[in-house]
């Protein structure tokens, strides 16, 4: 068995009185595509803004390779630069392009020369299916393609891991599909990915586990078709039960 | 009868202090002969500017008799269309005189039959005098013959300013049949009197440069402050937020008027004086408009969604990078509307100033109202705030518009900027941006 490469151990997260996280374990090992279903309100998306601390775990251990993430002399920000995020709601930066949105932190956090920056930028842009869009302003976008550049802001860091935080649902039907192709490829080519998601057809094609939380524990884990056509928990037979 | 002579003299005396100062001066100099024949000469007219017909008054008291006498006008002086009206006293009563009168190149002469009894006093009025162009001081000589002999002397020196362009255009709008008419109604002639549009609008420019000489000054020093308090009143240190809090607190929950009255006129009591007038004025501005600005900025700054902090962190940057490279560059963008419409406030509130005597626009306007009791100036001044005003809310409102569009209804931000007056923007704009500042708290990141 490989060294995990994010480990999270009794995790909890609390916002004021509200318990959100109650005690979550999980391993994920390097190549693996994860995928955390669950109703609204579960905390899987918490549980992902914890791995890079965008959230700050109230209780728990989270590992990242060799840091401990939680360790408040580690510097969040050094860990930061391998794991990329993908959000609901894009973020893209709007006062720069495309490729300035790719290029920023290329050339601000991994000092990378203009040249290189701007050459990692366009290759990642092609990879996602917009190297043609390299010049556009995100509000000349649609959303599927600004949530594709905002995949390759991330993917040009070069990442080990990649968070993504729903990010179809967003998007108008017809533009998810690009976005789901694009990861897809990005599984298919061996990156470890941790997706929180509605997308069941994603699931169930792309993920070599998935996760179902609920109310802020995992109830069940496994294979897609351990966890789709055999489920083993009442909630988890619940909820798929609502989503057919 | 002598005394009651000295009596009126005391009352010109008191009348024309200085030209009669100026003759006792003059009167020494003149050469003896004969000159004891007037005393207490006095020689006004009634215009301050050249280029106009005007009366001149000439008094003297007459100590020999007086046969006849010349006036010598300087070149220049036109005397063409004049007329005369010659009065004599004796104390106060008027005695009927008979004179033949003559213009002889610059001089006006008059023969007086019977000759003019020593002790009286002489009046001409010389009505119609056109005076030259140019300004400047000058002297009439007066020659005249007491019982047979010739006497010489000049009066006091007088003087009125150059005729101006301005002035040509004022005078040639008093004649205008459209003028009169415009100006018989009592409205526009208090109003919208075009020859004191013409005549106030050269000395309103100078206080109008005044007023933007202020506002740009004090403008780049309120952008540094509100900037510093800005990040003061979101620092993680709360000693910081607390003397940032108190300063924006105390500098917009009071009038600006206050703030003047405190440094231009406290600050002097307190033993602090000698400082101009210029300098404490734009400070005063300065220290006002930084506490408006420090929240536009901090306003602008909350305005930028928490995702963008977000993203630039889950990039691994940190908090400087994040505001250098993502957050203020669209803050910029966001405050650079409510940025302006605070130096329109600003500017406009210059005019406070005037209160304590700082010259600009608005004291000019109310000083040439004031004199003229024509309240044409503060028309004037108005259309030159609105020079400046409203091409800026045009460029403000164009803006938003552009704004608006390139960032998908999320327009400008404003919430905090507003003033102690109305908002001229759409209020739908910092309807959102209320929304936005709530939701974007850096500070629970």
């Amino acid at each position: 068995m490989t060294q995990p490469i994010v480990r999270i151990q009794n995790l909890k997260k609390s916002f004021g009185s509200l318990e959100v996280l109650k005690d979550v374990d999980l391993e994920v090992t390097k190549g693996e595509v994860v995928v955390i279903l669950g109703p609204s309100g579960s905390g899987k998306s918490t549980l992902l803004r914890c791995i890079n601390r965008l959230e700050e775990p109230t209780g728990g251990h989270i590992w990242f390779e060799d840091v401990e993430i939680t360790d408040p002399k580690t510097n969040i920000n050094d860990v930061r630069e391998h794991i990329g995020m993908v959000f609901q709601s894009f973020n893209l930066f709007p006062h720069l392009t495309a490729k300035g949105n790719v290029m920023l932190a290329q050339r601000k956090v991994l000092r990378r020369d203009k040249a290189e920056a701007d050459r990692i930028a366009v290759e990642q842009l092609v990879k996602v299916g917009l190297g043609d869009r390299a010049d556009y302003y995100p509000a000349q976008l649609s959303g599927g393609q600004q949530q594709r550049v905002a995949i390759a802001r991330a993917l040009a860091m070069d990442p080990h891991v990649m968070l993504f935080d729903e990010v179809t649902s967003a998007l108008d039907p017809e533009l998810v599909r690009g976005v789901l192709d694009v990861m897809k490829a990005l599984a298919a080519g061996g990156m470890t990915m941790l997706v929180v998601t509605h997308e069941m057809g994603f699931a169930r094609d792309v993920a070599s586990r998935v996760v179902f939380m609920d109310e802020g524990v995992i109830c069940e884990q496994g294979t897609p078709e351990e966890v789709f056509d055999h489920p083993k928990s009442d909630r988890t037979k619940d909820f798929l039960g609502h989503i057919r | 009868m002598t005394m009651s002579r000295a009596g009126l003299r005391r009352v010109s005396l008191l009348l024309t202090a200085s030209a009669l100062a100026l003759m006792f001066l003059m009167s020494t100099a003149v050469p003896a002969f004969a000159a004891d024949a007037l005393q207490g000469t006095t020689f006004t007219l009634n215009q301050t500017s050249g280029g106009k017909p005007t009366r001149f008054t000439f008094s003297t008291v007459v100590t020999q008799q007086i046969d006849s006498l010349a006036l010598g006008f300087p070149e220049g002086f036109d005397l063409k269309a004049i007329t005369l009206d010659v009065v004599t006293l004796d104390g106060l009563k008027r005695i009927p005189v008979t004179f033949t009168q003559s213009v002889e190149g610059q001089s006006v002469k008059l023969v007086f039959d019977p000759p003019i009894k020593a002790g009286f006093e002489l009046r001409v009025q010389i009505y119609q005098v056109v005076l030259p162009m140019e300004g400047g001081q000058y002297n009439a000589t007066i020659d005249y013959v007491s019982a047979g002999v010739p006497g010489h002397t000049t009066t006091p020196p007088f003087s009125f300013d150059t005729f101006t362009s301005v002035q040509a255009i004022s005078g040639w709008l008093d004649e205008q049949g459209w003028v009169k008419s415009w100006n018989s109604v009592k409205f526009l002639n208090l109003f919208m009197q075009p020859q004191m549009m013409v005549t106030s609008a050269p000395i309103l420019f100078t206080g109008w440069l005044m007023s933007i000489a202020l506002v740009g000054v004090a403008f780049p020093f309120a952008i540094a402050g509100g900037l510093l308090l800005a990040f003061a009143k979101m620092s993680k240190l709360w000693p910081v937020r607390f003397i940032s809090n108190i300063y924006i607190n105390v500098i917009r929950g009071t009038p600006l008027f206050l703030q003047i009255f405190i440094a231009f006129v406290g600050l002097p009591i307190a033993g602090m004086t000698g400082i101009p007038l210029f300098p404490t004025g734009v400070i005063v501005l300065a220290l006002n408009s930084s506490a408006y600005l420090a929240e536009i900025f901090r306003a602008g700054i909350q305005s930028i969604s928490k995702g963008q902090f977000e993203a630039a962190s889950s990039l691994g940057m940190s908090y400087p990078k994040a505001m250098a490279f993502v957050i203020i560059p669209q803050t910029v963008k966001r405050v650079l509307p409510t940025m302006t419409s605070e130096f329109i406030l600003l500017f406009k509130d210059t005019a406070l100033l005037s209160a304590v005597g700082v010259f600009e626009l608005m004291l000019y306007s109310n000083s040439i109202a004031t004199r003229s009791g024509n309240l044409t100036p503060f028309m004037v001044a108005a259309v030159y705030y609105l020079i400046i005003t409203v091409p800026l809310i045009n460029w403000v409102t164009g803006l938003e518009k552009r704004l608006a569009i390139s960032e998908g209804g999320q327009a400008a931000s404003d919430n905090t900027g507003g003033r102690r007056r109305r908002r001229w923007w759409p209020a739908s704009a910092s309807a959102e941006a209320d929304r936005q500042a709530s939701a974007a708290q850096h500070e629970s990141r």
